[in-house]
């Protein structure tokens, strides 16, 4: 095993992953940009060295930079996170030829997976089934309406090196083709310096069911059951839980669903932990969207349901040990949820940065916590704002939920906005609770108004530093003006 | 023999933390959360005013009200009609920047006026899109 291992990452997951680091008894480094000097990862590390430099092309993102800190410190490997260069297949490369262990797969298996194009051949070829669509980037746009044509509409224009839906359009009738195929394609030039765009089927009101898989270095891939992330805003996850509702109700999907995954795993030479995405229909169909070669944001779902750790494994594998158990070992058990708290507005999901003054988490049964913050810290604007995940557990969807409701009864984040009221929001809302969840179902979701509860307000006027309004009639008044006021629900 | 009180006989609050107050009434115990002229109690968010910020909102309710951007960007879509009756907080307009789509809200109860957008055009950085009167 190893003895030291460079995080290049920051925030939640850094942490994260120092703290397996620290369970293994191996020294972990961190990495910092400017702003991060006060982060709780360099806080956390065993050793810290800057990058020196804000914006992430500065920073996160410079393999030389990035290498010759692991040089000098001695570092024997490289765990990459989520995000920066956790898929970047040159990445990988350099680290093999620099003598350093990349925490992740070979250069290999993340180019062959790495374009949603060739990950898609690689697929169809392996036997998993994929949505029906091209297999080769749009050369002739008379073409391209021809074959959108030939599929049906609606139809989905993506960029071939996206994510995060930039490059991509939604077309519902052939009138709207050639503009939204130039739009997607200028979009992926300037976000991408790619402008290769592929056309699929559009699966209206789609579930998103994704499988997490763990192959070694000897040969063995196994899956670790689904988790479900249909909860997005943006086209990026919410909420996301383990098992699926939907799978739960019929479990012959995970089999299914699990051995398309290793299958898709295996064509592509592929090592350490990934995740397959499934795109699933209102009749069960699944399609494969695309591989993720890295570990989720959402790994602790799949960690609480199956009781592994899998930065652990991450490690293992690395360091070149045979996975420690079988497919026909793997159990999923209980319930798991996870609410990614962002500092960003609840309605707009406008980005919120700033310094923390409060940060409440909940604690006791059934919780898990994996913050990247503390009170006093200044969410800095440079990077993805996300703050923390907030897990929950139980033995079954309706204890977890409940628990969930408690778990956001004790939250606070203050000085900034978080979106724990959207949170709150989404759990009242029956479709939630019924596990009838689809991709779109935040589109147009509004946040519920209420009004001050009068013993809330009396509660209130008790406090003796509240403001005191002085009326314009000279009449005494009460010392909190709150009744009647809308406010939102948090 | 004196009777054993239940709880004290007037609203009773501690500030526990900074800024986190523990106030009990007739029993029923609550936790509020104040943070300048915003408070938090159970999951509820709410605005305290102050006479200046009342006096404000006073006046900002009395003459006509900007729908304005603060951003160049593009209008998505109207969300009302020109001479629609809105209230405080319904969204008029929605305009995207920077790649984010911004709903504009009306600050006041009234009447729309002067709508004249339409989807598509773009807008400049602090261009009145109508007005609340």
């Amino acid at each position: 095993m190893f003895s030291k291992v460079l995080v290049a990452n920051r925030g939640e997951i850094a942490v994260r992953v120092i703290r397996a680091l620290r369970e293994r008894g191996i020294r972990s480094v961190a990495i910092y940009s400017d702003v991060d000097r006060p982060s709780l990862a360099v806080r956390m590390a065993d050793e810290a060295y800057p990058l020196g430099g804000n914006a992430s092309s500065d920073t996160y993102l410079r393999i030389d930079k990035i290498l010759e800190i692991a040089r000098r410190c001695g570092a024997e490997a490289i765990h990459p996170g989520y995000g920066f260069l956790s898929e970047n297949a040159a990445f990988s490369a350099a680290c093999a030829e620099a003598g350093i262990v990349f925490i992740g797969p070979p250069a290999s298996a993340i180019e062959k997976l790495g374009s949603k194009t060739a990950a898609r051949r690689l697929a169809k070829a392996a036997g998993t089934p994929v949505l029906p669509g091209t297999e080769e980037a749009i050369a002739d746009s008379d073409q391209a309406l021809e074959i959108a044509r030939a599929i049906g509409f609606p139809v989905l224009l993506k960029a071939a090196a996206g994510g995060g839906g930039k490059g991509m359009r939604a077309v519902h009738q052939a009138s709207e083709f050639m503009a939204a195929l130039r739009d997607a394609s200028s979009e992926a030039e300037r976000s991408f310096k790619c402008s290769e765009v592929f056309i699929e089927k559009l699966v209206l009101q789609p579930r998103h069911i994704e499988i997490q898989l763990f192959a070694d270095q000897h040969g063995h891939c196994v899956h670790l059951g689904e988790r479900e992330c249909s909860i997005q805003r943006r086209h990026q996850k919410v909420i996301e839980e383990c098992p699926s509702p939907l799978v739960a109700q019929y479990p012959e999907m995970r089999q299914a669903m699990g051995e398309a995954a290793v299958r898709a795993a295996q064509a592509a030479g592929y090592v350490n932990a990934g995740t397959a995405e499934f795109l699933v229909d209102a009749d069960r169909n699944f399609y494969f969207l695309e591989m993720n070669t890295r570990l989720q944001v959402e790994h602790p779902v799949t960690e609480l349901v199956t009781g592994l750790d899998l930065v652990h494994l991450q490690l293992d594998v690395a360091a070149g040990l045979p996975l420690p158990f079988k497919q026909e070992d793997v159990h999923l058990r209980g319930w798991a949820m996870e609410c990614r708290v962002y500092a960003e507005d609840p309605e707009s999901f406008l980005p919120q940065p700033g310094k923390l003054t409060r940060f409440d988490m909940p604690s006791g049964p059934g919780i898990r916590v994996d913050s990247g913050v503390y009170p006093g810290w200044t969410v800095p604007l440079e990077y993805d704002p996300l703050l923390a995940k907030l897990c929950t557990y139980g033995a079954t969807r309706e204890a977890t939920v409940a628990r969930l409701r408690r778990a956001l009864s004790e939250a606070y984040v203050g000085g900034i906005q978080a979106n724990l009221p959207l949170f709150r929001a989404i759990l009242e809302d029956p479709r939630f609770a019924a596990g009838d969840l689809h991709t779109g179902f935040l589109d147009g979701f509004k946040l519920p108004a209420a009004n001050v509860p009068a013993e809330v307000a009396a509660a209130a006027k008790a406090i003796p530093s509240a403001p005191v309004i002085a009326p314009p009639d000279g009449r005494a008044s009460s010392a909190w003006k709150l009744e009647n006021r809308r406010s939102l629900y948090r | 023999m004196k009777p054993v009180l239940l709880s004290p006989p007037k609203p009773e609050a501690i500030e526990v933390e900074p800024g986190v107050w523990s106030v009990l009434v007739d029993g029923a115990s609550f936790e509020l959360r104040v943070n300048g002229e915003q408070f938090d109690a159970r999951g509820l968010a709410f605005v305290v005013e102050t006479e200046e910020t009342a006096q404000a909102r006073q006046r900002a309710s009395r003459g006509p009200a900007k729908i304005a951007t603060t951003m160049p960007g593009k209008v998505i879509r109207l969300l009302v009609a020109d001479g629609d009756t809105v209230t405080a907080g319904q969204g008029i307009v929605v305009v995207e920047a920077m790649k984010m789509q911004n709903e504009i809200k009306s600050p006041k109860d009234g009447v729309v006026k002067g709508l004249k957008a339409q989807p598509g055009s773009t807008v400049t950085a602090g261009q009145t899109l109508a007005l609340i009167e």
